[in-house]
Formats: C-alpha cells, structure tokens, sequence
C-alpha cells in the first residue's frame, strides 16, 4: 500500500481528496444550515454545460465551469431581486436548462471526448499538477473568505432578517456566500463529477448536522465525515477498480446513516 | 392626533412618520401614516391580525421601504438606514419557528447581539461577553448559558431573544409580540424588566402585543393600527369604547378599574 504514494497520480489524487473533501465539509455546513442544498445541485449542472463549452470551442474548461458556476448564481440573485422568483424555481430552471446545453454542447462535439464524461461522473486519479494548483489556489480562497466572515455567516444561517435587523449587512453576505458554494462546486467538479459533487457537499455536514450541537463541532466532524470519505473513497475505489467519485459518494452516504444511528438529537 | 408626546424640554423626536404607507408587492399594508416618537418614550402598538403592527417595525428598521412619504429614525431615512445605526436598534422578531437542532448555544445567540456593533473582521472582546452574560442574567437565564439554544422551552428562547437585543446596548428597543405565548409570571417579568430598561436608560421602546391590559398600565401612549393610524394617545385616549368598536367590533366592552381601562375583546373576528 505505502508504494501506492510514490505515484504522482495517487499523490496528486490525495492532495486533491485532503482539499475537496475539507473544503466541501466546511462550505457544506452552511449549505445545510441555510438550506442551499439545491444552489449546490444547480450550479454543478451549470458549470458543466460551461465545461462541455470549454471543450467545444477549445477553452480552459475549469475556467468556463467559473464563469458558467458563478453566472447562474449571479442570474438567479437577479431574479430573485427584479421578479421575485423564489429561489428554489430559478435554480430549477437552469438545473435543466444548463443540462440541455450540455447535452447541444456535446452533440455538436464531432468525436467522442472521454475527459468531458471524467467531469461529469468524477476523475479523481486523472487530475493533472496545473489542475492541482488550481484547486488549491481556489480552496485558499474560499476558506479565507468563510473564515473572515465566519461569525456573520453562523448568524445569517441562525436567521437572516435577524442578522439584517440588528446591522449585518446580510444580503451581501448571503450573496457572498451563494458565490462561495458556486466556487466549491467548481473546484470540486473534476474529482468528483458534475453528478455526484453536491453529494460531498451535503452529505457530511449533513452527517455532521446529526451529531453536533456547536457549529464548531458540527464543522469538525463534517471535516472528519468529508475526509474519511474523499480518502477512504479514493482507496477504495483503486484497490478493487470502482469509479472514484461513486465510490465516494457511497461511502459518505453509509457514514450519513451511521450518524443518523448515533444521533443524540433523536 | 399626531403630536408627540408632551416633554417639557422641546427635544426632537427620535422617529417619525410623514404621510408614509408600505405594501407588499403592491399591496396596501399600511397608509398615510403621520405621527412621531419622542426619545425615551414607551409606546404600546395595538391592533387585530394583519393590521400592519410587524410592518411598522420592519420598516422602522429599513427592511421595506415606503411607497410614499417618509419614516425617519435618529433622523436618518429608514430605508437607507447604513449597519451602525441599525446596531442601535434592538429587535425582538415576531415569534418565528427557529429550527429546534440549529447548533448555537444560548450565550452565542445573546453575544450574536454585538456582531453588529462589532463590525465585520472583528470578533467578540472581553467586554462583549461580559454585556452579553449581563443581559442574560437581566432576563433571568444565567444557569442556561452553555445549553443549545433548541434544547429550552419557547418562552426561554423568547428570553434568549429579548437578552440578544438588550446586548445590542440600543436605543430603540423594538419588541414584536414579546409576551405571547410566555407563562404569567414571565410575562410580569417581562414586562417589569423592559419597564425597568425603559426607566433607566432612557430607551425608546416599541411593545407590540394583543395583551391591551397587560401594558396599557406601563405606557406612556398607545397606537392603535389598522392598516392605517387609527388613534393613538394616552391609554385613556385609545381605550374607549368608540375608538376600539370602530377597529375590534361592537362586542368590545370596556370598563373603568381602579384609574385604567379594562378592555374585553370578544373572540370572534371581525376581518
Ligand atoms: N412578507 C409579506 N408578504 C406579503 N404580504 C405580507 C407580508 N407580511 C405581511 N403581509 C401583509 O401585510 C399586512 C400586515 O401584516 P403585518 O404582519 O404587519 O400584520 P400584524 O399586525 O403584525 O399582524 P399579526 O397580529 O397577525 O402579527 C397583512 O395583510 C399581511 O397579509
Ligand atoms: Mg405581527
């Protein structure tokens, strides 16, 4: 096992898991407790039609999955102020919108491009040291940004109008926070697939959700839920050849019940 | 009608409304409302379901803007009103249903009351724990400070709530529906306790509440709202038969007790 980590491969993919799977808890635990699980789901969609895009017209793909991430979130913060979509409706309505763009982008592809289907269902063992520094870059990001408004963030989950009421300036905020889930989503897109990333984003905050009653025991345990999964998932699926981001995805969905089992909450 | 309360010294007033009305998406909530709020002044807002009472407060605090006129706080437009002036500006929310497993503790909750002073990039000092510990024992709570907020009754998180916006150290305190649903003597507790603030800190206080005889004794006016300013004045001035009968139904009853009104709703409604 130990001669596993002198491949570059299996040494990038680990870096990556440490990363994504961090990263995605901590973001994921305010996903769960404002209740963005769908923002999440959506912006996956829709960075994916911006990656199928990149590789059509011959763009960075990861860069085009930013733009088309962050575009639907901004586009739908839009709605939400001039018509007052609800947020649900809006997200929905690119969720499949940006799914019917892919699939346009992929047909118009006149080969068949194997690395477009590694973004949708997950490709942690193909990512690249130029991928690597990336999601590290962004993650930096992200985790600066969630740490610097750490205390607004719990009260605007804890209640929005309140935060607002008592001088937060809390639409800002959420919409900051809204651009953070599209982000991870994005950084997170390759390893795990466009299919199955907003898993990693919910599932063990939401594990975490059954266990804890501090936020920072629930982001702690969500780390722990997280990384046992990016790894273990990673392990997994390269010792008996199973897809990686399924693998993952499964083996944070068995912690998940195990949680629910060992929840103090019932 | 709209005069504000008689102060000898001619202080202005700390609120106001000019001719100002809000609605929801184009529809009427509140219209026309003229009347102003001296510093210091505890005012009792009163009126039937859906008469406007949470929409005064939340324009007061910016979270609607008017459709027409004006509302004005520490002589700021409400609308506009920047984060600082807001953290001046306690704010107890009607009851809401708060998600019973969200994880905060009671003190993180009551200490959530400095982050708007605070600011953004700061976190909590010395001094913001020991404001936050002081108005958790001024409603009472002291023994629950590490408990999660979803673990105490309704009324204790009511409590919980009213001790966040007193860690604000405001100077508007404005209170929606403080006393429903709280036990008897919680509720004189309550009551004495913001009384008790009023007195020594000079805070302006906005009470909303259906219970017109609980504070009708502890305020200096009364407002009654339906959908628009019906009256407002002292008790005595609100709390008569005419003026509540055109709002609440003929079937009010009103009697004299010991210097005060006593006010008899009856329970069918009149929408
Ligand atoms: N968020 C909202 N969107 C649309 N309409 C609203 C909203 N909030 C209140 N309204 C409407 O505005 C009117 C006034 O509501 P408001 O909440 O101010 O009444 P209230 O006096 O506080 O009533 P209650 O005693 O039931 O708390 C009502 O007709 C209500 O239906
Ligand atoms: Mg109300």
């Amino acid at each position: 096992m130990t001669d596993l980590l002198t491949y570059g491969f299996m040494q990038r993919a680990l870096a990556a898991s440490v990363m994504i799977g961090t990263l995605c808890a901590v973001v994921g635990v305010f996903v769960v407790l404002r209740g963005l699980a769908f923002v999440g789901a959506g912006t996956a969609h829709s960075a994916f039609a911006g990656v199928t895009l990149g590789y059509l017209v011959g763009i960075n793909p990861m860069a085009m999955a930013l733009v088309f991430g962050l575009g639907t979130i901004w586009i739908v913060q839009a709605l939400n102020e001039r018509s007052r979509t609800a947020f649900d409706v809006s997200v929905g309505i690119f969720y499949a919108a940006s799914m019917a763009l892919a699939i346009v982008f992929i047909g118009l592809m006149r080969t068949y491009n194997s690395e477009v289907y590694g973004y949708l269902f997950g490709s942690i063992l193909s990512v690249t040291p130029s991928e690597l520094w990336t999601i590290g870059l962004l993650s930096a990001v992200a985790l600066t940004c969630l740490a610097l408004f750490f205390k607004e963030f719990h009260f605007i989950a804890f209640d929005q109008e309140m935060a607002a009421a008592s001088g937060i300036p809390a639409t800002r905020l959420f919409f900051l926070l809204l651009n953070l889930v599209g982000l991870t989503i994005v950084i997170a897109l390759k390893a795990v697939g466009a299919l199955l990333v907003f898993a990693l984003l919910i599932i063990p905050a939401a594990a975490a959700y059954q266990l804890a009653s501090r936020l920072w025991t629930m982001i702690l345990w969500a780390v722990g839920v997280g990384l046992t999964s990016t790894i273990g998932g990673l392990l997994l699926s390269y010792a008996f050849d199973l897809p990686s981001g399924a693998t993952i995805t499964l083996l944070a969905t068995a912690l998940f019940f195990l949680a629910v089992l060992a929840s103090p909450k019932r | 009608m709209n005069s504000p309360a008689v102060t000898a010294e001619g202080t202005a007033p700390i609120i106001t409304f000019q001719d100002a009305s809000f609605a929801y998406n184009g529809t009427p909530a509140l219209e026309a409302l003229t009347f102003s709020i001296m510093p210091g002044e505890f005012l009792g807002i009163i009126g039937p379901n859906g008469s406007g009472k949470t929409t005064l407060l939340k324009a007061l605090l910016g979270l609607i803007a008017p459709t027409a006129g004006r509302a004005t706080i520490f002589d700021c437009t409400c609308h506009t009103l920047r984060c600082h002036h807001r953290a001046k500006i306690g704010y107890l929310p009607q009851r809401s249903q708060l998600d019973p497993r969200f994880p905060i503790t009671v003190f993180e909750t009551v200490l959530m009351g400095r982050y708007g002073a605070l600011g953004l990039f700061h976190r909590p000092t010395a001094a913001d724990r020991e404001l936050a510990e002081a108005a958790l024992h001024d409603v009472g709570l002291p023994e629950l400070k590490d408990r999660p907020l979803g673990q105490l009754s309704g009324g204790q998180q009511q409590r919980v709530l009213i001790a966040r916006a007193l860690a604000q150290q405001p100077q508007v305190l404005l209170l929606d529906e403080p006393t429903t649903g709280v036990d008897a003597p919680t509720q004189t507790a309550l009551l004495s306790l913001i009384r008790r603030l009023h007195q020594q800190r000079r805070l302006t206080v906005l009470f909303v509440t259906h219970d017109i005889n609980v504070v009708s004794p502890v305020v200096d006016r009364l407002a009654l709202l339906n959908r628009r300013l019906v009256a407002i004045g002292t008790p005595a001035e609100v709390l008569t038969k005419a003026t509540l009968a055109a709002v609440y139904g003929e079937a009010v009853i009103v009697t004299s007790q010991g210097g005060g009104s006593y006010v008899i709703v009856a329970d069918h409604h009149h929408d």
